[in-house]
């Protein structure tokens, strides 16, 4: 989000700084065409039917290159170079001026050059038979003129000036003939009196001697068009005005170039922050612009960029340029000059948008550190709040667990005042413990609450059916009767073990704790077990003296009884019953162990809880209280039962405090 | 003439199976669903024999209230609770009132009708002179099985029905163990293991009110109690 966010606003701030740099601009390009129109004199009239194309352009050359074929010393670029189709390939050529001279340079590939000899040299207007370019040259409404670059041999050569009058030498025309492989080379040099002001270049090239040449032209009409030329006013013009940073180019009605002034800076401010990846990453989010260097003047000198074209249609117009390297973005408006309803050229405005480059890099770093800076705080809050949350959590589960295992249902959990959801969760922990815990009262007293409702339809069926036995019954009377005793006989017993646990608890509540030697209580009754369990052997392991402890030795005996009843009946005849006792950190360990099969995991909590029963196949008369009184007794004499399955069967272990009084 | 028995029971059909169980014995039947009834009938003629139910329908505590009046107007009327309730703390209430009595309703119909005869007994017993032959005595314990009273050290020991029969059974084979079946068949009731334990904790209670150093019952943990005669 916040990056975003921070992208977002780089890319509107930088897109309005733009956009109050193009209008500042285009303030500027208007003021500058309204000045430039003054000079309309200076603009050539356009060339109609869209033959502007065939004009030549005479490039400024920064000094005066060397006659010699070669085009490098003339400081261009050869994209300057401008083609036109020849018979055995391009034919290559540019014009230069220097100072009082106009340089000429033709590249013409020709697979068979066919030099002229005295002949051949001196012709008039019938058909060339040797390859030569001419330069044709005029002024109207004067005749053209020509003048013709052929050689006896490569070298320097003499140029011939053909007119109206006849052919001659022309010996202030310095030219030079180049053999080059596929072709040939010609420069030369001519002083600026003898041309006109439309040029065209013909290249004629034969196929061999005595065959007549093919007439390849610059031009497709039949007189050359004007030369598009610098105009020195016009530039002496716009480099008063120009500004530093910023690139001034007028073009004539047909984009010629008529002055070019002022240079764009080269390279991009140092910024902090430009590395390649934070590039990219601007790349992403910024509208694209076209190519930097289509920002350039047309090496060929003819503007043909579209907002250099409204402009020549009349309509001011704004680019902008983006350079895919560095970034580096120029920003150009193109703003005709008019004189009246008639365009006279083009001004274009260009400038550098180095400050907003810099202005974006910065921001962009700032806003990476930034948002670096962000994201740790908010990870960095959001792990404690986290840690805290997770801590509360697991306290509330630590002491939800508790209240379970120690049965304080009733005790407030943590967090439970709080306020948030964990306090929600803590409250309906809380409620759902009180549940469990009114729902544990309620079964604790179901028992006995049952046993006591039913004792009395029970004794009106006792009480019924020993009555009827007094009657005279015939066999099979007597029969049911007898059935219906036993049965009520064991429902009897059903009842009593019900009440059980309440008589247990009432005689606790009620009993005076007597000290007692928990050990000789022990040893005797397991004796009595022994006699009331003959299928069972007993064995008592002690190994202390005396076993000090303070209660109610009949209650512990029935819990005992409890235990042992359990034990026998999960273990088979002739198996060993281990009844222990031990000292354990100021505590008795007393211990029934029994062989059988172990304890099955899911009932292990509930195991000592009232009406459970780990009895699955029985139709015994269990109802899962034996361990619940057992659990009943230890806790009334402060101690702990517990179960576990130990190697091949399982023990009961009771902790019980030792009496030190 | 044959014994009049009352019993005061809200619920029908155990007051109707008792009266005619009480009829069959031979006694003569009075039966009452509340307190008020009973009350008026007595005031024409008392029962020998009164057995009460201590929860009379809307009346929680009725039969609390009928025993105490009942003992008010006659010291030595019989008096039998057979209740529903087996709490420890309504049998000491009920026999703190003076009853001689308390059973709860799973009792059978012989055993009852052995301790009505027991009473019975008791009382005619009561009314003729001391019999030597009845009388049964180990060291500062004695026992008179007709009239059912104990001596301690030449005082009497207040037991109820039950408390009689449990000494008597210890007592007569000093030194032997009782074990609980046996008890119980002495005492002609089903008892539980903490039933036996509280009505020996209940004698000895009352053998220390009248001898502090008393220890003649000892219990063997786990099979029983026996009589030490020394």
């Amino acid at each position: 989000m916040l990056p975003w966010a921070g992208c977002e606003f780089i890319r509107e701030t930088e897109s309005a700084l733009r956009s109050g740099q193009q209008q500042m601009l285009a303030g500027t390009a208007r003021a500058l065409a309204n000045s430039m129109s003054q000079y309309s004199e200076e603009y050539p009239d356009q060339v109609v039917g869209g033959l502007a194309s065939e004009q030549l352009f005479l490039h400024a050359l920064e000094k005066s290159p060397r006659i010699n074929g070669y085009f490098d010393d003339w400081l261009l670029d050869s994209a300057s170079l401008r083609s036109i189709r020849g018979t055995d390939g391009p034919i290559r050529f540019a014009l230069g001026s220097h100072g009082r001279m106009i340089y000429i340079y033709v590249e013409v590939r020709d697979k068979s050059v066919v030099f002229a000899n005295a002949q051949t040299l001196i012709f008039d207007d019938g058909p060339s038979f040797a390859d030569r370019v001419t330069l044709v040259s005029s002024s109207p409404p004067y005749l053209e003129e020509r003048f013709v670059f052929a050689a006896e041999a490569p070298g320097a050569i003499v140029s011939y000036k053909q007119d109206s009058y006849g052919f001659a030498p022309e010996t202030a025309i310095s030219a030079h003939w180049q053999d080059v492989p596929g072709g040939y080379r010609v420069e030369a040099r001519i002083p600026v009196e003898l041309l006109g002001t439309h040029l065209g270049i013909v290249v004629n090239n034969t196929a061999d001697k005595g065959v007549s040449a093919a007439r390849i032209s610059s031009y497709s009409g039949p007189m050359p068009f004007p030369v598009a030329k610098q105009s020195p006013e016009l530039t002496t013009l716009a480099s008063k005005l120009v500004q530093p940073g910023m690139r001034i180019v007028v073009t004539d009605a047909s984009g010629w170039r008529l002055a070019t002034t002022g240079e764009l800076p080269s390279t991009t401010s140092a910024s902090s922050f430009g590395t390649a990846w934070s590039q990219r990453i601007y790349e992403l989010l910024v509208e694209a612009g076209k190519e930097a260097s289509s920002a350039e003047p047309d090496p060929a000198g003819r503007e043909q960029q579209p907002y250099v074209s409204s402009a020549l249609g009349g309509r001011e117009m704004a680019g902008w340029f983006r350079g895919e390297d560095n970034g580096r973005a120029i920003v150009a408006v193109a703003s005709p000059i008019t004189n009246g309803n008639q365009v006279l050229g083009a001004l274009i405005v260009q400038q550098g948008t180095d400050a907003i480059l810099s202005l974006r890099n910065e921001g962009l770093a700032r806003l990476i550190n930034v948002t670096l800076i962000a994201t740790l705080l908010v990870a960095a809050a959001l792990v404690g709040y986290a840690s805290w949350l997770s801590r509360r959590i697991r306290h509330l589960s630590v002491a939800a667990v508790d209240a379970l295992e120690n049965e304080t249902l009733h005790a407030a959990l943590p967090s439970s005042l709080a306020g948030d959801e964990i306090g929600d969760l803590s409250r309906s922990f809380s409620s759902v413990l009180m549940q469990l815990g009114e729902y544990n009262a309620y079964l604790r007293t179901l028992a006995s609450k049952l046993s006591h409702e039913l004792r009395t339809p029970l004794a009106i069926v006792t009480s019924s059916l020993e009555n009827l036995e007094h009657e005279l019954l015939n066999e099979a009377s007597a029969g049911y009767t007898t059935r219906a005793r036993e049965g009520a006989d064991r429902l009897r017993r059903i009842l009593r073990a019900m009440s059980e646990a309440s008589r247990v608890e009432e005689l606790m509540a009620h009993a005076d704790p007597e000290s007692f030697d928990l050990r000789s209580v022990l040893k005797s009754t397991v004796i009595a077990y022994r006699d009331a369990y003959n299928e069972r052997l007993f064995e008592f392991d002690c190994d202390i003296e005396s076993a000090p402890a303070i209660g109610s030795p009949e209650l512990l005996i029935q819990m005992l009884d409890k235990l042992v009843d359990n034990a026998v009946g999960f273990s088979s005849a002739g198996d060993t019953i281990m009844i222990g006792l031990k000292e354990d950190h100021s505590d008795f360990v007393l211990s029934v162990m029994n062989p059988g099969p172990p304890l099955p995991s899911r009932m292990r909590t509930q195991l000592f809880d009232s009406m459970v029963s780990m009895r699955e196949n029985e139709n015994s008369r269990h109802l899962g209280l034996g361990l619940y009184i057992a659990k009943l007794i230890s806790e009334g004499h402060g101690g702990r039962i517990s179960a576990s399955n130990v190697d091949g069967g399982v023990a009961f272990e009771v902790r019980l405090p030792v009496d030190h009084s | 003439m044959a014994k009049r028995i009352a019993i005061i029971e809200d619920e029908a059909a155990i007051r109707d199976n008792y009266s005619a169980a009480f009829r069959r014995e031979g006694y003569a039947v009075d039966a009452f669903d509340a307190r008020g009834p009973a009350l008026n009938a007595f005031d024409n003629r008392l029962p020998d024999l009164v057995v009460i139910d201590i929860n009379l329908k809307d009346d929680v505590e009725g039969g609390f209230e009928l025993c105490r009046e009942l003992r008010a107007r006659s010291a030595d009327l019989p008096i039998i609770f057979l209740t529903a309730r087996d709490s420890e703390f309504d049998a000491v209430s009920g026999l703190r009132l003076g009853a001689d009595d308390y059973l709860t309703k799973d009792i059978s119909l012989p055993h009852l009708m052995a301790r009505i005869a027991a009473l019975f007994r008791r009382l005619e017993a009561m009314q003729k002179p001391q019999g030597v032959d009845s009388r049964l005595q180990r060291g500062n314990l004695t026992i008179d099985s007709e009239r059912m009273t104990v001596h301690w050290q030449e005082q009497v020991v207040a037991l109820t029905l039950t408390e009689f029969w449990l000494v008597h059974a210890m007592a007569r084979y000093p030194g032997h163990v009782k074990n609980r079946q046996q008890l119980m068949d002495a005492a002609q009731a089903v008892l539980d293991d903490n039933t036996i334990t509280s009505h020996i904790k209940r004698i000895r209670r009352k053998f220390i009110a009248i001898d502090d150093q008393f220890d003649a019952i000892e219990t063997v943990y786990g099979m029983g109690y026996r009589w030490l005669s020394n």
